[in-house]
């Protein structure tokens, strides 16, 4: 392997579901070699197929054809079970030799296991432990249990979140998950920095519905300036019109549109083909814009209507208006220019075959190549005999002690 | 800034609006400095964003600009024109860090981009942020939060228990924006960890649409696995998630383990209809949703957010309180974490503001300097660091260079 980011670190992860096991994805995607510590007593839920469907286990044994294969692509996976004195001791082991240990684990549950900061900092002093957990590991509410939703609900997202005069949303995708691995990874490259210059590691504790709030100040700086609680506003701008998404050709199908200045607009106009409507004094300049902007919209989504949401995207960038295609994640895989930027690579898993991943947002000579996400344990023999210099025999007793389990 | 983590690094922002200034703001709150170039007269179109300061529209008093840009030094220059080039190359010389989100076009037209800036600074970390990155059939596309959002995949999808008679939806205010900024600040300090190493920069060519696609973790499996093309009418991922009104507001419920919803039921008072059939477990009862959602507004609608919450949680399902911002201003978890800062600016007086999710354990907190004034440190940089005299400051000034 060449160059790259993270070239010669080794993170230990102790993660769960996605937030915390994207973490090591994106390190992983940076070149660090990351070992998640799995166990057999309680296997992350990612490799539970629910596709509305089966679980692995019962029906399609041996195949893991699941969310986990995205989100841990390029990680190492080893079986311990820290619930034994004797899995802890071995875990204090790969500690020693490894660079950084994180975990999206609920705030008790490693000092349960008596591996809190100042423990691991006394297996190797200049561990760096990132934590990344729902609400913080200190605070009243720390014990609570977190899922992005709850995040996103508690920084303030999902309240501002809606069509005008509606509800607030449930959000498609969860975004509150991989902003909190985002941010978890600032948090362990800005302490990864720390230790070049002076040795020393420390304990990074990453709040998830704070790193929620971060992202959206509008909301919060309104209360703050004018007691004023930002409404939901559906596809709305607080100036630019049109401003929205419109109804195209296809089934299902739309485009966005925004348009910020007068020129944008007249040139707009010009696509249209300067229909007789848009010369209505509702329509002059960009305030007037916004104040007719329902009607505005139901007149351009009767234009958009008669082409493909790729034909207007086209149309409209060609004059340098800002316009995008609402696409699926079908059109995203097979779309040009997302193949002509390599974001989305397609594996060969041992287990579940042909399965697509994405790489990190960002092109850089410095981006590994990763390998397929691991099946649960195949890489035990690499940590325990490779990395811990165990013998088959010491590894085989440890197995049957359902230790290495 | 908020934590000293990045001594001694030297950053250069050139940018505008949100996903650059973010990255630097991020680089800014660990201690680098930053220095923030601006338009002359204008500054950045922050500048001119909601919300103002008793909906007072200024230069100094959007809190849109105040959060982006705090802990920055902000000079103006134009470096369209020659001796705007030359301080903007001298600039460049002595930084470790460069970030900016201007077009492609633009940054040809001006000689900046990352083959220029190396011969400037040969080991430069240069970090572009781009709608859609820099290479690729759409490279020169324009974008802004509401394309970014449908291109990365997010609109179509959101909501998810919309129907598709309703348009796609965006997310509130600028959030990709934002994470688009926040994945370029992560792979800027990866860069720096390998120049601390190899004394070797790098280009980062961050794109925001393929920061929205990140979130598109559940969809890929789907599509890739078993052909399915997840929409805004169905579960995106295995559980149920619904908000629910309540007496004085809403909850976000979405317990992807049987037990949560067991504890939940309890927590109601175990009402009869819980043991029907029909909601025996996720799928059924996301099956018969419109059966069952009257039944547990009877419920919530006589209950406050912050009793369901607490006795939610406290008993073991995990529910969610849709909080609004006097409402997350005022959360004593957060407040216990010290999240929310007081930042004192000349012009406004001292304000709350987000501050950071990260907490150092061997670094002590430091408080935070308040964005700069259009130009504030034009004398700090030009005339002390840069040797002109304050009489070469005004001609600069006056000739529009600055």
């Amino acid at each position: 392997m060449g160059a790259s980011f993270l070239k010669g670190i080794r993170v230990i992860a102790l993660t769960w579901v996605w937030a915390g096991p994207w973490m090591g994805g994106i390190l992983a995607d940076m070149g660090a070699e990351v070992i998640k510590i799995e166990t057999e007593e309680r296997v992350d839920s990612q490799r539970i197929v629910k596709l509305g469907k089966t679980r692995w286990k019962e029906e399609d044994q041996g195949v893991n054809r699941s969310q986990f294969n995205v989100t841990n692509r390029g990680v190492k996976s080893c079986t311990l079970n820290l619930k034994q004195p004797k899995g802890v001791e071995i875990f204090k082991e790969l500690v020693k030799i490894s660079d950084i240990v994180i975990t999206n684990f609920a705030p008790r549950v490693m000092p349960g296991w008596g591996l809190d900061y100042s423990t691991l900092k006394n297996v190797k002093a200049d561990i760096i432990f990132v934590s990344l957990p729902g609400f913080g590991s200190t605070g009243p509410d720390k014990d609570y249990v977190s899922y992005a939703s709850t995040i996103e609900a508690a920084g303030g997202l999902s309240a501002s979140f809606g069509y005008p005069g509606e509800e607030p949303a449930v959000s498609g995708t969860y975004p509150g998950d991989p902003i909190g691995s985002m941010h978890g990874v600032v948090g362990i490259l800005a302490a990864l920095n720390y230790r070049d210059k002076t040795g020393k590691g420390q304990h990074v504790d990453v709040a998830q519905s704070e790193g929620v709030t971060t992202l959206i100040p509008e909301v919060i700086m309104e209360y703050v300036m004018n007691g004023g609680l930002r409404p939901r506003m559906g596809n709305r701008d607080d100036i630019m019109a049109p401003h929205g998404c419109y109804p195209c050709r296809g089934k299902d199908q739309w485009v966005a549109i925004a348009i910020g200045t007068d020129s944008e607009w007249k040139a707009l106009c010009h696509i249209m083909g300067d229909p007789d409507w848009s010369r209505n004094p509702a329509f002059s300049d960009q305030y007037t814009r916004w104040q007719n902007q329902d009607e505005l919209n139901k007149l351009i989504g009767g234009w958009t209507k008669d082409f493909t949401h790729y034909e207007v995207m086209h149309k409209l960038q060609n004059v340098g208006i800002a316009a995008g295609a609402s696409l699926n994640i079908e059109e995203l895989i097979n779309d040009p220019h997302c193949k002509a930027r390599g974001i989305f690579i397609e594996q060969d898993h041992p287990e579940a075959g042909k399965t697509v991943v994405y790489r990190s947002p960002w092109r850089s000579a410095l981006t590994a190549t990763e390998a397929p996400a691991p099946c649960l344990g195949e890489h035990n023999d690499y940590v325990f005999k490779q990395l811990l210099k165990m013998s088959d025999d010491d590894v085989a007793r440890l197995v049957a002690e359902k230790i290495i389990y | 800034m908020f934590y000293k983590v990045l001594s001694g690094i030297k950053v250069i922002e050139f940018g505008n609006l949100i996903s650059a200034p973010f990255c630097a703001k991020i680089l800014a709150d660990l201690g680098a400095e930053v220095v923030k170039i601006e338009k002359p007269h204008c500054g950045d179109d922050s500048r001119r964003q909601e919300p103002f300061l008793n909906n007072i529209p200024g230069l100094d008093r959007s809190g849109l600009f105040q959060y982006l840009n705090m802990n920055k030094l902000g000079i103006t220059l134009n470096p369209e024109t020659a001796t705007g080039k030359k301080i903007f190359t001298d600039l460049l010389k002595n930084a470790d860090i460069f970030v900016e989100n201007n077009s492609l076009k633009k940054m040809k037209e001006l000689e900046l981009t990352y083959r220029y800036v190396k011969t400037i600074n040969h080991n430069i970390i240069m970090t572009s942020i781009t709608p859609f990155g820099q290479t690729g059939p759409y490279k020169d596309y324009r974008g802004g939060e509401l394309v970014i959002t449908n291109m990365g995949g997010e609109g179509y999808v959101s909501t998810r228990e919309g129907d598709i008679s309703k348009a796609p939806l965006k997310h509130p205010a600028h959030l990709f924006s934002f994470q688009a900024g926040l994945s370029a600040a992560a792979a800027t300090l990866g860069a720096l960890h390998h120049k601390n190493l190899t004394d070797s920069g790098t280009h980062l060519d961050v794109s925001e649409q393929e920061s929205v696609i990140q979130n598109l973790n559940a969809a890929i499996p789907r599509y890739s696995y078993a052909n399915q093309i997840v929409s805004r009418t169905d579960a995106a991922s295995h559980a149920p998630a619904h908000i629910l009104p309540c007496k004085d507001g809403y909850i976000y419920n979405a317990f992807s383990q049987e037990h949560q919803w067991r504890r939940f039921v309890e927590v109601m008072g175990h009402p009869d209809w819980a043991d029907n059939e029909l909601f025996k477990n996720a799928q059924t009862r996301a099956k018969y949703w419109d059966a069952l959602r009257p039944l547990l507004l009877e419920w919530t609608m006589e209950h406050t957010v912050e009793e369901i919450y607490r006795r939610g949680q406290e008993g073991g399902a995990p529910v969610g309180a849709v909080r609004t911002a006097d409402q997350v201003l005022a959360d004593k978890q957060m407040a216990a974490r010290g999240f929310f800062v007081d930042i004192e600016q000349k012009e406004i007086g001292k304000l709350k503001y987000p501050g950071v999710p990260y907490r150092f354990s061997e670094i002590q907190k430091k408080t935070p300097m308040a964005a700069p004034l259009l130009g504030q440190h034009n004398e700090e940089i030009y005339c002390n660091r840069l040797g002109y005299t304050k009489q070469d400051l005004n001609k600069l000034n006056e000739a529009g260079i600055t």
